[in-house]
């Protein structure tokens, strides 16, 4: 008897971590989503009606083409710099230690500090950004004011915040490749460019891929700068679904609609990772 | 969080305050319960200041949920009442014995009426108030040629035209001649449209019987004025709050603000700065008093009380006009009572700060808030089509008031 209790009584911290900390917030959560619930007043059930508001939720349509149009900038820009960055300080350069921290030190300051400095560059009237518009004879933008250019700027200021993490993984990858493979390339002639788009590239593709799973993940969590920043406006076109999820619950006390908003999303990121998941498969 | 009791009188507490965790605030609780429990030793009462948290409004509800609330809570929002008094966790006052008597004593018939639950039942003490109103900078108005400050739409345009400037000639205005936040925030509507929209309207509701009812001739007024101001450029879009403070500075000659502004002003304002307080500015066909918003504070009783007549004992005297002598003395907010500017008993505190007269004055003509479970989501949806049609243009004033009307009346239809 005492035998057979042991392993359970090994694996309980576990257990009991899941159940209070997993299990339960899942399964009460699901358990919402057929009901309303503001927290003060009991429950009451209302079956698939959450499910029918949230699709005819503007709003909640609203925040996720938002949370995509943020993806679709903030991905390509995170890649793309952090590659570029890591490809530098991959070389022998000069203070290259300092650069290596210098690049890591956005990652690991508050993101709300981070949003805070950057409402300075991105002011109207007075940030710096347009202030150097105006010296070079240019007009000035909205960066935070104009709809139709609050949610780049939110995407340029998140991937300054976040590619010091990514040039590391990078810089883990591409000390990978085998220096073998740029010698014979060299022997033969090869230029830099040919060097990386022939070698370098095809052998961190699994780190690219990683880089794309991880930034969409993080993407998806959009919530800090918007909240922060902008608090969702101008005219709602930096509301994120993480946002919008947030105000139903701990602003109006939908408990049950948030859940319904939490479930679907939760959902909608499992599916994309899944897809993504595929393709990295794919490539090994 | 007991730093204010002994250990006996929790031991002996027959009653639980929480107040606000601000020090002035602190202060008057001490004050008024260490007279308590010095005159009924019997019967004492044990304060804390509400625990600190994001805001007290999230720790009220954290302390409804877990059943841990105060017997008496001396900072709620006139807003949030409804909500708590339909999920039945407020003691509906007028129940106790002397309270509608007392009530009568102390507020005029609009305010009991606005305090009124829509069960019929009254679940909060109109407390304290700080009304929004148009801080000015004296010498700018002189400056500007101005006989007085600008009290109508008109006045206010004309003030506004003459006082932006673009100061470094980039073609842009970097002086304007006031600034409201330009956030969707719902509650920043209570420093513009919404005591523009009592004082256009003579203190009407936004929501009544379960009814959007502010899509009318008086919001149309205050939207086109509002959308004017910032399609002028007479106030800022840009956010100026994360500077240096902009009125103090000059770059700005107005605000709609509460009291607090005072010993702000007074404790940071430059040499030979000069300012005032005026009214909300009206259409200019406005007849009547002018109304604004109160900001009020109200006291509730919760229903975890084992004695709600030992506290409505001592919130009667808690409120006595003494007593809010020395509210008005500690905390510089302005108790809702009748006749506040006339008062003997207060006339030494507002000859002493003449500044706060002008509020006390302006005291006969607030309102707090209509009683409504959903007033957050009504003032958000309100601050949408604001947001739409004031900052951007997006819409006009109609369009904009006729969507929040059919918004706010689908809250309703759940």
């Amino acid at each position: 008897m005492r035998k057979k209790l042991i392993p359970y009584l090994l694996v309980s911290p576990y257990l009991i971590h899941f159940i209070v900390f997993v299990a339960f917030p899942v399964g009460f959560s699901i358990y919402l989503t057929f009901n309303n619930w503001n927290i003060i007043s009991p429950m009451e059930y209302t079956g698939l009606s959450n499910y029918k508001r949230l699709f005819q939720d503007a709003i909640f349509w609203k925040s996720l083409l938002n949370t995509l149009i943020f993806l679709v900038i903030h991905i390509p820009l995170q890649i793309i710099f952090a590659l570029l960055l890591a490809e530098l300080l991959n070389q022998k350069i000069k203070f290259r230690g300092f650069f290596r921290a210098a690049f890591f030190l956005p990652v690991i300051v508050s993101g709300v500090v981070v949003t805070i400095l950057w409402q300075q560059l991105y002011g109207f009237d007075t940030g710096l950004l347009n202030r150097l518009l105006v010296k070079i004879g240019l007009a000035k933008i909205g960066w935070l004011t104009d709809p139709n250019w609050s949610m780049p700027s939110i995407a340029v200021m998140a991937t300054w915040k976040n590619v010091g993490l990514y040039i590391v993984l990078f810089l883990v990858g591409l000390q990978t490749v085998p220096p073998q493979y740029y010698e014979a390339a060299e022997l033969e002639g090869a230029t830099h460019l040919q060097k990386f788009f022939r070698i370098t590239l095809p052998m961190i593709n699994p780190t690219i891929f990683m880089v794309v799973i991880l930034s969409t993940i993080g993407g998806f969590s959009l919530f800090i700068e918007p909240y922060v920043m902008t608090g969702g406006g101008p005219l709602n076109s930096t509301v994120s679904a993480v946002l919008y999820i947030y105000k139903q619950g701990f602003f109006y006390y939908h408990m049950g609609y948030a859940s319904t908003l939490g479930f679907f999303f939760a959902l909608l990121i499992l599916a994309v990772v899944m897809i993504q998941k595929k393709f990295i498969e794919k490539d090994k | 969080m007991l730093s204010c009791s002994s250990d006996t009188q929790v031991r002996d507490a027959k009653i639980i305050y929480w107040s606000s965790n601000n020090t002035e605030e602190i202060q008057f609780a001490r004050y008024i319960v260490d007279n308590w429990n010095h005159n009924n030793p019997l019967e004492r009462v044990m304060f804390q200041p509400v625990p600190e948290g994001q805001s007290s409004e999230e720790i009220i509800l954290a302390a409804v949920v877990g059943e841990t609330t105060p017997d008496i809570y001396s900072n709620m929002w006139e807003g949030d009442v409804e909500a708590y008094a339909q999920a039945g966790v407020l003691i509906a006052l007028d129940t106790l014995a002397g309270f509608m008597d007392f009530l009568h004593e102390r507020c005029d018939s609009f305010v009991i009426a606005e305090v009124t639950s829509i069960d019929g039942h009254i679940y909060q003490i109109p407390w304290k108030i700080n009304p929004i109103m148009m801080i000015y900078n004296r010498n700018i108005v002189r400056s500007l040629g101005l006989k007085s400050v600008p009290k109508t739409y008109f006045d206010f345009f004309e003030a506004a035209k003459k006082f932006q400037k673009d100061i470094d000639g980039d073609g842009y205005i970097d002086q304007w001649f006031g600034y409201s936040e330009v956030l969707v925030t719902w509650w920043q509507r209570f420093f513009d449209f919404y005591p523009l929209y009592l004082a256009a309207s003579g203190g009407a509701s936004l929501v009544k019987n379960n009814k959007a009812v502010f899509n009318n001739e008086d919001a149309i007024k205050v939207l086109e004025f509002l959308r004017e101001v910032y399609k002028k450029n007479y106030f800022a879009k840009e956010r100026l709050s994360a500077r240096q403070d902009v009125f103090l500075d000059g770059v700005i000659a107005t605000r709609f603000t509460g009291p607090w502004e005072i010993s702000h002003s007074e404790k940071f304002k430059p040499k030979g700065f000069d300012y005032s307080f005026q009214s909300m500015p009206v259409p200019d066909d406005h007849v009547g008093p002018v109304y604004t918003y109160g900001d009020p504070k109200n006291i509730v009783i919760f229903k975890t009380c084992p004695d709600p007549n030992l506290a409505w004992r001592f919130l009667k005297q808690a409120l006595s006009e003494e007593n809010e002598s020395k509210l008005l003395e500690i905390t510089n907010q302005l108790p809702r009572r009748k006749n506040l500017d006339s008062n003997p008993k207060y006339a030494g505190y507002f000859e002493k700060n003449p500044k706060m007269k002008i509020f006390a004055e302006q005291a006969k003509y607030v309102k707090g808030t209509d009683q409504s479970p959903v007033l957050k989501e009504v003032f958000d949806l309100i601050s949408q089509e604001y947001e739409a049609c004031v900052i951007y243009g997006k819409k006009t004033p109609r369009e904009a008031l006729n969507d929040a009307e059919k918004a706010v009346n689908l809250l309703f239809l759940k």
